[in-house]
């Protein structure tokens, strides 16, 4: 059989199927349209000012690694005039993120970029190793999860960005959309498949791969050649919403478009009005002044069930009640810092490491 | 629960699972009396307190409906403003609902002593009905679409004909009827010779609709249509969709109010999940409930109510065992497609939920419940009949750039293909620009679709087709089901009028020609 033309360009050989939209094309017209999707994405959402200083969120991962190449690239083709940094949370799991963050090093000198490392232990006084210790390993996702989260905000502050984007891709989307229905987490369901989002700190987080499929960012990461760690956590290998995944791997093989259909779907409704009056409303932790939707945010909440011994009472109701019946948290308890950004442009609150 | 620990290292890690009943006692929750006989959801009831249980959620589902204005106060009566079709497939859920229906609304009240008072003729005991007329128990016969099934049409009519006393009048179809230009006169619907002629060019991705389209036998046409389809996905979704519209039309046709579908909490929560995991997030709200009108003058809306929908699968078979119903049985073959259809999978997924962890599948349900779509429809689908959302094609050329031309807003100058010149980014977009239709050829079905009907009929894997065609068939003549063939000749008509008035169209020039403009002015280059 003859070979046959990219269906883009009409000019070159095709190289490759395109995951999301079976069509037979050529690398360049892939490199192109999947970066030009990005862009789209960005412009139609307006996620940036000219002028905006941008953290991404960085693991040494696939995702990140093909986000800090594309934004760059996007940043000089089309002139956002934006100021990029690389921030990365360092968890404290012994042999897990040593070699994601040498390459997430080797990014910085490669791209230029300044990069954070903030650490767990920096941060909470907690590894995850220390965590895990306590813990044991069921739950202990739970507390890397919503460390996590809390990490990557108060290192922006601390870089002191108007913006944070994450490597989140359009099958981690999709299975949001799914998870949250099959959960009833009415909330996030509502609000998961925004493309961005912003906390009472005004720091925005956004996706700019919503719309990219895994396959693809491998892809492009693959045809260009850039290298990235492919690292199971240790503590719970490849474990993370084990249901819903394989479910939609399923949905996938039968009809690759259904990652995009169940966003689109995920898009074109919204919570009922008289429901949404129903929720919560959102507040500040009264303790270290983070945005949350309780009197203590989750990760106080937690890290004072670390402090005290008693890790499970931030994940069951009954160990929590347990923990209020040994009385208030006593005043010397460990607060998390809380790093405010500053109203103005100007130098990060910390200092960064500059490419050498 | 934490959703992050690890299933497959820990058998347990995801949710817990609950004992099928707390296991310290046996006797039934709602009358404390008798040993129970069944577990629902966790709770333990005896037969004699099954059959109010489920009596209740059914007409608590159904009775907010039934009156013209719906959720209002209907202590003293209730009164549709119609007459009533009742969809039934010959599966476990339909069945319970047909002997539901007539056990709550149509059973005989006789006095005391056995006889009516004032006779059967006074006015007290005339028009005593919910609905109007005749109730009517309408069937869709799928063998069709499935070579080698058998006829199950005899089998559903004794079972209609068991129902002595309602007296349902049993309306059988087929799903070729769909393509039976008979069958859609007798439901008053109007088709000019133009709009019979219309098909579907399914080899081009646009969807254009060809004028030409060879006049087939019913079944024959079905099959055609049926076979053009990318995927077994839009295989199994077409056919779902086509019983709904013969359902919907022919309820129309009788003048009906309420179309009662038996559609289970079981089978709901499969319809929501495979429905959002094929795009139709914007029709949410009309999986469990829905208000369907007709195009003018052919008759009042027609509410879809699904009065199972608070009823799991498992009780409709105890209802239907217990009852001594015979259960015809839907065929296998509409469930099939095994791993490469969306709805197959998703059955399985919530099938396999449903035995292990009961309340997952009426979460899905009650969350579905409190969705909303957002502003902005376009319309109604011309192959669904369902609210299509606005802008789905930009949506979808904007995320997935499928040629230069969609994209042609951004592809030129400095951010074109690095790879292509100016000249050869010019030529691309134009190629297709001249391909555009002139108000002489046809135009495209596209713009008629919502999103999860285009992706249907657009979307490809690489499993390839559900067949082959058969010999002389055609893919750019595919007939079309004769609503989308009415509807498509009116967006037509108007397509070509508004042609008549607006005539520009915008191309980018190429320096060829835009030198060929001015060549004559040009200085030759020394």
């Amino acid at each position: 059989m003859a070979p046959r033309s990219c269906a883009l360009c009409q000019k070159a050989k095709a190289m490759l199927k395109r995951p999301k939209t079976g069509q037979q094309i050529c690398r360049d017209c892939f490199f192109y349209v999947f970066e030009t999707e990005v862009h789209n994405t960005i412009t139609e959402a307006q996620l940036f000012n000219p002028g905006d200083r941008v953290a991404i969120g960085a693991s040494g991962g696939k995702d990140s690694t093909v986000l800090a190449y594309v934004m760059k690239t996007l940043n000089e083709r089309y002139q956002y005039g934006l100021e990029l940094f690389l921030l990365s949370i360092d968890e404290g799991i012994t042999g897990y993120r040593d070699d994601s963050l040498e390459t997430v090093k080797r990014n910085q000198e490669q791209y230029n970029m300044p990069l954070k490392i903030l650490s767990y232990d920096e941060l909470y006084g907690w590894t995850m190793d220390a965590i895990v210790s306590q813990v044991g390993r069921k739950n202990n996702c739970t507390f890397c999860g919503v460390f996590r989260r809390q990490a990557l905000d108060r290192g922006a502050a601390m870089l002191n960005v108007d913006h944070i984007v994450t490597g989140h891709n359009a099958d981690d989307i999709a299975e949001t959309v799914l998870m949250n229905i099959m959960r009833g987490d009415i909330a996030r369901l509502g609000r998961c498949t925004s493309i961005c989002t912003q906390g009472e700190d005004t720091i925005r987080r956004s996706k700019p791969f919503k719309y990219a499929y895994e396959k693809e960012i491998v892809m492009y990461a693959y045809f260009k050649k850039l290298d990235y760690f492919s690292t199971e956590c240790i503590y719970s290998p490849d474990a993370y919403r084990g249901h819903a995944r394989a479910f939609l791997k399923d949905l996938e093989a039968a009809r690759p478009s259904a990652i995009i259909d169940i966003i689109h779907s995920g898009e074109a409704f919204e919570i009922k009005e008289e429901v949404k009056a129903t929720q919560k409303v959102q507040q500040t932790c009264q303790r270290c002044g983070y945005m949350s939707s309780n009197p203590l945010c989750k990760a106080c909440t937690l890290l004072e069930g670390l402090e005290r011994g008693m890790a499970n009472s931030g994940i069951t109701d009954r160990a929590r009640k347990k923990l209020d019946a040994g009385g208030p948290a006593p005043d010397n308890i460990r607060t998390i810092p809380f790093f405010s950004r500053m109203n103005s442009g100007g130098n990060p609150a910390i200092a960064v490491e500059q490419p050498s | 629960m934490s959703a992050c620990d690890n299933p497959n290292v820990e058998k347990d890690a995801l949710m817990q699972r609950r004992q099928k009943f707390d296991g310290k006692t046996k006797i039934c929750v709602r009358c404390k009396e008798n040993t129970g006989n069944v577990v629902i959801r966790y709770s333990v009831y005896c037969k004699s307190c099954f059959f109010p249980l489920v009596q209740t959620r059914f007409r608590k589902s159904l009775e907010p409906s039934i009156n013209p204005v719906p959720d209002g106060p209907r202590k003293k009566a209730l009164k549709a403003a119609g007459s009533l079709v009742i969809g039934l497939s010959g599966g476990t859920s339909s069945t319970a609902m047909l002997d539901l229906v007539a056990k709550s609304y149509f059973a005989p009240k006789a006095e005391s002593d056995g006889k009516l008072k004032g006779g059967k003729d006074h006015p007290r005991n005339s028009d005593k009905g919910v609905w109007k007329g005749k109730a009517g128990v309408c069937y869709v016969e799928v063998c069709g679409a499935f070579p080698g099934e058998r006829d199950r049409t005899d089998e559903i009519r004794s079972v209609v004909g068991s129902y002595s006393n309602p007296n349902f009048e049993f309306i059988p179809l087929r799903l070729e009827d769909s393509f039976d230009s008979n069958w859609w006169k007798e439901v008053g619907g109007d088709l000019s010779s133009s709009a019979a002629a219309l098909g579907l060019d399914m080899t081009d991705e646009d969807l254009r609709l060809v004028n030409s389209s060879p006049e087939l036998a019913p079944l024959q046409a079905l099959r055609t249509y049926l076979t053009s389809l990318p995927t077994q996905t839009a295989f199994y979704s077409v056919i779902q969709t086509l019983i709904r519209l013969l359902l919907l039309h022919t309820s129309a046709s009788r003048h009906a109010s309420h179309l009662l579908l038996g559609t289970s909490l079981t089978s709901l929560s499969v319809n929501l999940i495979s429905g959002i995991a094929q795009g139709s997030g914007y029709q949410v709200p009309e999986e469990a409930k829905e208000e369907w009108r007709p195009r003018p003058d052919r008759g009042m809306p027609v509410r879809v109510i699904r009065p199972l929908r608070d009823v799991g699968m498992k009780e409709c078979a105890i209802w239907d065992w217990w009852c001594n119903l015979k259960i015809v049985g839907e065929p296998r073959s509409l469930y099939g497609g095994g791993k490469n259809s969306i709805g197959a999978l998703t059955r399985d997924f919530i099938f396999g939920l449903e035995s292990d962890y009961p309340a997952t599948v009426s979460t899905v349900a009650r969350t579905c419940a409190k969705l909303v779509p957002k502003e902005g429809s376009d319309g109604i689908c011309a192959l669904c009949e369902r609210p299509a959302q606005q802008g789905v094609q930009a949506w979808k050329a904007r995320i997935s750039i499928r040629s230069y031309q969609e994209a042609r807003s951004s592809v030129s100058g400095n951010t074109r293909p690095p790879h292509l010149t100016e000249e050869e980014i010019v030529n691309l977009t134009k190629a297709s620009l001249e391909a555009e239709p002139t108000p002489d050829s046809p135009i495209s079905l596209t713009p008629l679709l919502c999103y999860a009907c285009h992706t249907s009929l657009t979307s490809r894997s690489s499993r390839g087709t559900a067949a082959l065609l058969a010999n002389g068939q055609a893919l750019n003549q595919v007939p079309l089901p004769l609503w989308v063939r009415s509807t498509a000749d009116a967006a037509i008509s108007a397509h070509v009028h508004e042609k008549e008035i607006s005539v520009t169209r915008t191309i980018k020039m190429s320096r060829d020609e835009m030198e060929k403009e001015i060549s004559a002015f040009l200085l030759p280059e020394e």
